[in-house]
This record gives structure tokens, sequence and C-alpha cells, in this order.
């Protein structure tokens, strides 16, 4: 009896996350400042103080809604459209392996045998490189936020590996990532194999959506370890690919790089006001 | 439930700024250290792949010509001119070209006191790309042939590349266990190579390593991809006797 009200809470539990997810984006204002930015330990992100002017950034990621919006406009073809080379995920594979595949594009994130976008317009769009995030802006007249920005609209005021603090056993509650042990078996256990709406999980303390988990964000910014012979794109947040046990990066310190060009159903963008 | 927007009011932006002041008093306690010269060195040199001779000058003319020159994106080298390479060409192919991609945090941050640290998986062998379908199939189909260029080619330069060690575990090599061990124990300085052993044991399952106090701190349920044991001379001995007892009891 105990065991179904709980299960009857659960699924209460996810509706209601589907219902709040069902909003469209606006922007929140984060206001110029010192920030203290960075990790003690990090070769990448090094502890430092930045200054930041102030920028509106959305609250939550772009959806496809949005983007398809702009592919009507422009008829702009994506790189995975153009390439027929994006990277898509099914449960079963090994660790950080992908399957490339031909049929992958923002209409079917994970390829056409496994669906399409029809009822997930807001969901954050994926599949998509940072070559065509850059597009999109341009079209649009709003631009990527750096990797300080992001970082700072991520911590929300905090200097912990979270926005909360550091115990990563409360990701659950705000950010749509994988729970399984590995990438064998399918992980619904959050309501979500892949993508969720935008905003279904709570919101850190500047009201930003899904600011881990859910999709990689794509910032602007270079790196002091760039190689010299090519241009890397960057990516912040973490996505619902990401594992405690695979990849830690749903927290405010860690950078995910990626060639400009490729496109993977866990990679997104959030946008910020020229 | 409403998403917040700019029209945030006074006490809120109030009660932020006090947050975020006590947020930075507490961070600026702690500050930021560098890694040694040795740590960085030994990153270097852990990310380092062997090239190998065959028909080398060929396939770099071939690999310039499928880069698009405008944008650097991925392009693997057409079926036809693929299938027509002889194996040893397309070994080398395979070693210096990876047709995917890798996502984002698929590649290995340098890190704190690296050279002190044996870690559970190897770094990306191709920084942002990875094997293809089609690479790791021929890896897998020409086992026998991979692994005896690998070893022409290892024993001309003294080193194992990280494309070649993670070419070997990719093919399940673990008939190059005694061959790695024997290199190890020329200058015991590529710590990788007990990462490969140890991933062998992993992944043919091996009792007694699964069971052990290291397969949990660097494979268990609250390992993640950077997960590292420290080196010293005991875990560099366990790890050999170990896999040479697993490369003795393989049938």
């Amino acid at each position: 009896m105990a065991g179904s009200k709980i299960l009857l809470l659960w699924v209460f539990s996810l509706l209601v996350q589907q219902a709040i997810g069902q909003q469209d984006t606006g922007f929140v204002k984060i206001v110029q400042g010192n920030y203290l930015l960075g990790g003690k330990t990090h070769q990448l992100n090094p502890l430092r103080k930045v200054h930041i002017q102030t920028f509106y950034i959305a609250a939550t990621e772009l959806t496809n809604h949005q983007f398809k919006a702009f592919i009507e406009a422009t008829h702009y073809i994506t790189d995975a459209e153009r390439l027929k080379n994006a990277m898509v995920f099914e449960p079963g594979l090994d660790e950080f392996k992908w399957l490339q595949d031909s049929t992958a594009c923002w209409k079917y994130p994970n390829g056409k045998s496994r669906g399409g976008i029809e009822d997930k317009m807001n969901h954050p769009v994926t599949s998509i490189s940072y070559s065509d995030a850059r597009a999109y802006c341009a079209w649009a007249k709003v631009r990527l936020p750096s990797l300080d920005e992001w970082e700072v609209a991520s911590r929300a005021g905090a200097s912990t590996l979270y926005f909360w603090g550091n115990d990563v056993e409360k990701i659950g509650e705000y950010a749509n990532i994988w729970h399984g042990r590995n990438h064998k078996v399918a992980d619904a256990s959050d309501g979500y194999l892949y993508t969720s709406p935008v905003g279904s999980f709570k919101p850190n303390a500047y009201g930003l959506y899904d600011i881990y988990g859910n999709v990689f964000e794509f910032c602007e910014g270079i790196l002091i370890t760039d190689p010299k012979d090519r241009k890397l794109a960057y990516a912040r947040g973490g996505s619902w690919w990401c594992s405690k046990n695979a990849c830690g990066f749903f927290n405010s310190l860690d950078i995910g790089r990626v060639s400009p060009h490729a496109s993977f159903s866990n990679q997104g963008f959030r946008v910020v006001k020229l | 439930m409403k998403i917040q927007t700019v029209k945030c009011c006074r006490s809120s932006i109030f009660f932020l700024f006090l947050l975020l002041s006590f947020s930075l008093f507490a961070q600026e306690e702690g500050t930021w250290r560098q890694a040694s010269p040795s740590s960085q060195a030994y990153h270097e040199y852990r990310l380092k792949n062997t090239i190998p001779p065959y028909g080398l000058v060929k396939i770099k003319a071939l690999i310039a010509q499928i880069k698009d020159a405008d944008d650097d994106s991925k392009s693997p080298l057409n079926q036809k001119a693929y299938l027509a390479l002889p194996l040893n060409e397309k070994f080398t192919y395979h070693m210096i070209h990876a047709e995917s991609y890798s996502q984002n945090c698929d590649v290995v941050p340098p890190i704190i006191d690296e050279d002190k640290k044996i870690f559970g998986i190897l770094p990306d062998a191709f920084n942002e790309s990875s094997w293809s379908e089609r690479q790791a199939n021929f890896l897998k189909s020409q086992k026998d042939a991979v692994v005896s260029l690998i070893k022409e080619s290892v024993n001309r330069s003294k080193r194992v590349g990280l494309n070649y060690k993670t070419a070997l575990v990719e093919m399940n090599a673990t008939e190059t266990i005694p061959f790695l061990i024997e290199l190890y124990n020329r200058d015991h300085k590529d710590f990788d190579i007990l990462t490969v052993l140890m991933l062998f044991m992993k992944n043919n399952e091996y009792k007694p390593f699964m069971i052990s106090t290291s397969f949990v701190k660097l494979y268990g349920d609250k390992s993640d991809a950077q997960s590292f044991i420290n080196y010293n001379k005991a875990n560099e001995e366990l790890i050999i006797s170990r896999a040479i007892a697993f490369y003795n009891g393989r049938k």
C-alpha cells in the first residue's frame, strides 16, 4: 500500500515537472561586479577574480521551437545536415561511446529511427554544432555567453562546486542527468532518457533553469591550452548523458571541449542579449 | 510557477548581494596552485602518439585532401580510397586520423601531480576525435596483423604511444601483456601501460582484480573518469603480478 502511494507520488511529481517545463524563456539580469571564479586546483579554470559587465542571460536553454523559427526564416542548413555525421546515443554503448548517424539532425536528435521532435518543441535544441549556435545568434541578434559569464550565472553567488554546495547527491533536484551506473542499460529514473522540457527542474538562486544537465551549453572563449593549429568550441554544465561515474561535468567548474562542427544529441545552448 | 525575469524585487537582489559577499569571502581563503613542471611534462608525455612509418607520406597527403580547408570539419576518407589501402597503410591511417568526434567531457584536462598517479582509464588519443565504427571494426577484425605492426613499431621507437595503447584496449589484445610488462620495466616511466593492464583485467572480468581495493577505487560505484591510485612500488608490483596471473590463466 505504502509502495503504491510512493509510486503515485513519483508519477505525480513527474507530471508536475512536465507541466512546469511548458514555459517559454525569459531573461535574467546579472549585475556587473567582481566575481571569484575557478577552483584552487583546476588547471584549466584557475581560481581568479574577474570583472563582469551587466548582462542578460536566458533563464532556459534555447528550445526546438525557437530554433525552428530560425530555420524557417533562413533555410539554414546545420552542420549535421550538411556533413551527415551527427553523433547519437542509445543505451547499451560503452562509456564515452557514441554512434555516428547520417539521419540525425536537430529534427531527429538521435536519428530518424529514434523519433523526431514533434512532441518535444519545448525541449532544448540538440544535435547542432557550435557553428550552428553562432548562426542562430547572428539571426536572433543575441550571442553566446562567455565562459566567465556562464560561470557567474551558474554559481548564482556560490563559491562551491555546485550552486547549492558540494553535495553531488542533490543533483537530481536541479538537473536532468544520467543516474545509471553505466550506459549499458537505459536510465529514465528521473523521468527522462534523453532531454527534458526546459525548466523541468528547480532553478538556481538567479532563476536559471537546467544550468547543469539537460544539454551542454556552448560558450565563447579560449583557454591557455588552446592549440595553435585548430579552433575549439567550449561548452559547460554537463548534459542528460553525464553521470557521476563517466562525466561529472554538471558543475560550475569544469569546461568541456569539442570540435566546432561536431553535432551531438547532448549539445545545445543558452543565449545572452546583445 | 513563473520563471524569474529582470523584474526581480529589490529585496531578492539585496539578499543575493549578501550571499555573494559571503561566498567571495569564503573562497578567498584558498589560492590556486599550478601543477609542477614534472606533472605538466608527464601530461604531455601521456598524450604523445606514435606515428607509424608505413606509407606515411601518402597517408598524410590523403588526409590533407579530405580535410575541408574552410571549416576544418571532420571527414572520413572515401570508401573506395579507404578499401584500396594495403593493410599496413590502413594501419597508419587509423593511428594518425580518427574519423569521428569525441564529446565534450571526453578530453582529459591536466591535473595536479599527474606524474604520481596511475589512472583507471586512458586519455583520449585524438583530442576532439575518436575512431569511427569502421575504424574500430578494422582494428578488431585485423587484430593479429595490427598487434604485429604495433610491436614492430614499438621495438623501433622503444615507446608505445597513446594511440597504440588505445588500440590494444579496443582490440582486447591480452596476448600483449608480457610484451607490455617488458616494455614498462625498461624505465618504469609510462604508468598508462599499467592502466592498460588493469583495463584488460577489468574488461575480461578477472575476478582477483574485480574484488581488489584498486578495482573499487578505479572502477567502483564512486569512481569517475579521473579516478586514480597513487604510484608506488607496491601498487606497481601488484598490478604487474596480477596481470601475469591473468595472462597465465587465459583460456
